[in-house]
């Protein structure tokens, strides 16, 4: 049976551009009234403690179930809204920053281990030079933010640790000694690392860490025959979170990597996507992706663990085995005799 | 030293079969809707109220200086709001997911091509662009359900099979992560012969080649090697991680023999000697799946790869391949910009 063709074209073509316009359009007059509305209503402190509180309490219960350790973003769209916004590219850069740190303030605080941001990729320095060095000097303000706010005790993010990864023979030397500094100004906090892609490419990630492991090969004379997939991990940039990331978020829609933790990312990390440009990407986008992720954990591994794992029963739970006696321990049949006459020797 | 060589030693290397873990713990999402059930995802969330399966989850730490850890009670009331939560949460996506599969169902009968090459190329040819190189991940379902075993799993293959050739895709490459289809390449050959002369009628099956490139084999569909119209490779967890790190032992013992220059190693280097042990990298990716789930396809392969799935689905269907290539056709590519 085959659909006649006028239906089945209007049906085929996944979205329909003209009707998207409609409905984005409808949008369009919504969102600034909504925007008016809670800006109006940011007015009142009164509202914005609340919205804290609220924030906080959601943080909490989340934080009572499991949390991914490694979450990973792709920080996609920085450019389009500020073109969305009529603001130079620069203060769209800025903007996704912003959003980067409360975003760390976040997770953070629910108990997130590691966060890795792509920054910058080896491939944006062919993008026009005033971008890039606008880029690269917004980076080094912010550098210094963050090494403030980590060293700073009354701040959320005291005692984070920064590291700022990828093809550093790619910068400049003055930026190399800024990195450096940081990296030690931060060196002490282990209960969050903020990983920082900056020139970085995945392609990049795993021939440098290639070239390491023949490095080492030959200066310290190892077999390379003894070469593990998990030493090779070891040598990528992000050492000790290398083998996985347990979320990826890429904002703006594209729907693909784009050379980004592909090694992290290709065996059992959870891809996920969102239309919204990076720096619109708020509290509670996020916030849905994570409980998404742990409702799901939270049955994967009741599944994976319940079959094998009883232990964790508690003890009224176990009733007596029964049924579980050894043949020996059974009381003794009686005499079997059959038709014939026969015994058992007995 | 060419670069022939290296690979071929990087594939001696590997012959010795190295045996690819089991132990893949599959993103959550992925993992449960396999094999959906509500009332073991009733169970889990119960379970999960009464017992702290992972002890080493720690109440949020965070600056003890300001934030104390959350009490005893703190956290208990907690992990109520959160089973709450997981309820109401998981009766949502329960809606969302039984409206996504009556939407599959729908459009499985609209794109329906029921094995007629003109209606598939029909489809194809209003597309602006079509991918040069077609990935599809296929996975074998338990042996106990409809289509699933290996025979299955074949079946799924020689269908993307045939719904390539017929749109004018010249490559294609089907990555299953056990490498099931790769063990049984002639039986494959087979399968595909007799689906694709279901489509093009017995007397003109179009030829196709089946390059397994770990172990450097092609087989023909006939004796004679000329003008194939398309060409399958197959792939597996084996062609990932591990043959990187084959590809390193390999130039780590060059280089010591000498006969590799450590400067030498480039990024163009890697490139060259991966494509020729796995093959080159995919433009679009199909996965049958109901969530993204890559499986460990070859990390270095999926650089700027398109991916397709859509979420829910759980059969390799006609539809997703057409709205694969529809979105490849709209979708824009801009390295670094």
């Amino acid at each position: 049976m085959r659909v006649p063709g006028f239906v089945r074209s209007r049906i085929i073509a996944p979205s329909d551009p003209a009707a998207a316009e409609v409905s984005s359009k409808v949008l369009k007059q919504i969102y600034p009234i909504i925007d008016k509305i809670v800006s109006w209503l940011r007015a009142f402190q009164l509202f914005i403690k609340l919205q804290q509180l609220l924030q906080n309490l959601l943080i909490n219960i989340l934080a009572a179930g499991p949390v991914p350790q490694h979450i990973s973003f792709i920080m996609d769209g920085n450019r389009r809204f500020a073109k969305k916004m009529n603001m130079p590219v620069k203060r769209g850069h800025e903007a996704g920053g912003v959003t980067l740190l409360s975003l760390c303030y976040v997770l953070k605080k629910m108990g997130v281990r590691c966060v890795s941001a792509y920054a910058f990729s080896i491939e944006n320095f062919n993008r026009p030079p005033e971008e890039v060095n606008a880029l690269t000097n917004m980076f080094a303000v912010k550098l210094d933010e963050f090494a403030r706010k980590a060293n700073d005790y009354r701040d959320p993010l005291y005692q984070s640790r920064l590291k700022i990864v990828g093809d550093h023979s790619l910068i400049s030397e003055e930026m190399r000694e800024k990195i450096k500094r940081v990296e030690e100004m931060t060196n002490d906090g282990d209960e969050f690392t903020l990983f920082i892609c900056f020139p970085y490419t995945s392609r990049n990630d795993i021939w440098h860490a290639t070239q390491t492991s023949v490095e080492e090969c030959v200066q310290q004379s190892l077999e390379p025959r003894a070469l593990t997939v998990e030493e090779f991990n070891k040598k990528m940039y992000l050492n000790d979170y290398s083998h996985k990331c347990d979320l990826l978020i890429r904002t703006s829609g594209h729907l693909r990597l784009s050379d980004y933790m592909l090694w992290q990312v290709h065996e059992s990390g959870d891809i996920k996507f969102s239309p919204t440009l990076w720096p619109d990407f708020k509290f509670f986008q996020l916030y849905l992706m994570i409980l998404n992720w742990s409702f799901f954990t939270t049955i994967q591994r009741y599944i994976f663990h319940g079959s094998k794992k009883s232990q964790s029963k508690p003890a009224f739970w176990n009733r007596k085995k029964s049924s579980k006696y050894s043949l020996e321990d059974l009381p003794a049949a009686p005499v079997a005799v059959s038709i014939t006459g026969e015994r058992d020797p007995s | 030293m060419s670069s022939e060589k290296i690979a071929e030693n990087a594939r001696l290397l590997g012959g010795e079969d190295v045996d690819v873990s089991n132990n893949r713990v599959p993103p959550p999402e992925a993992s449960v809707l396999k094999g959906p059930s509500r009332l073991k995802a009733l169970q889990a969330v119960a379970h999960s109220v009464a017992f702290d399966e992972d002890q080493n989850i720690k109440t949020p730490k965070n600056n003890a200086f300001w934030n104390q850890e959350m009490g005893r009670i703190q956290y208990f009331i907690c992990k109520i709001l959160l089973v709450g939560m997981y309820l109401v949460f998981g009766s949502f996506r329960y809606l969302q997911y039984e409206y996504n599969a009556m939407k599959l169902r729908v459009w499985n009968v609209i794109y329906n091509p029921s094995n007629t090459p003109q209606l598939i190329r029909q489809d194809v040819t209003k597309l602006d662009k079509i991918p040069h190189r077609l990935a599809a991940i296929l996975e074998m379902k338990s042996a106990g359900s409809v289509g699933g075993g290996a025979k299955g799993l074949m079946n799924d293959g020689s269908e993307v099979v045939c719904w390539t050739v017929s749109a004018g895709i010249k490559h294609l490459i089907l990555y299953d992560f056990d490498g099931i289809l790769k063990k049984n390449v002639l039986e494959f050959r087979e399968e595909i012969r007799a689906k694709l002369s279901k489509y093009f009628g017995p007397s003109n099956v179009p030829k196709f080649a089946l390059r397994i490139p770990h172990k450097n084999k092609v087989y023909f569909s006939n004796d004679d090697s000329d003008k194939v119209s398309l060409e399958i490779s197959l792939l597996s967890n084996r062609d990932g991680r591990q043959t990187i790190v084959d590809l390193t032992k390999t130039m780590a013992e060059l280089t010591k023999s000498k006969e590799l220059k450590a400067e030498d190693i480039t990024m163009r280097l890697m490139d060259k000697e991966l494509t020729q042990l796995v093959g080159p990298e995919p433009d679009l990716l199909l996965y049958f799946g109901p969530s993204l789930d890559l499986q460990g396809f070859p990390p270095w392969h999926l650089r700027l790869t398109e991916f397709h799935w859509e979420q829910d689905n759980n059969q390799v269907a006609y539809s997703i391949f057409i709205r694969g290539l529809h979105k490849y056709s709209n979708c824009k590519i801009n390295v670094g910009k």
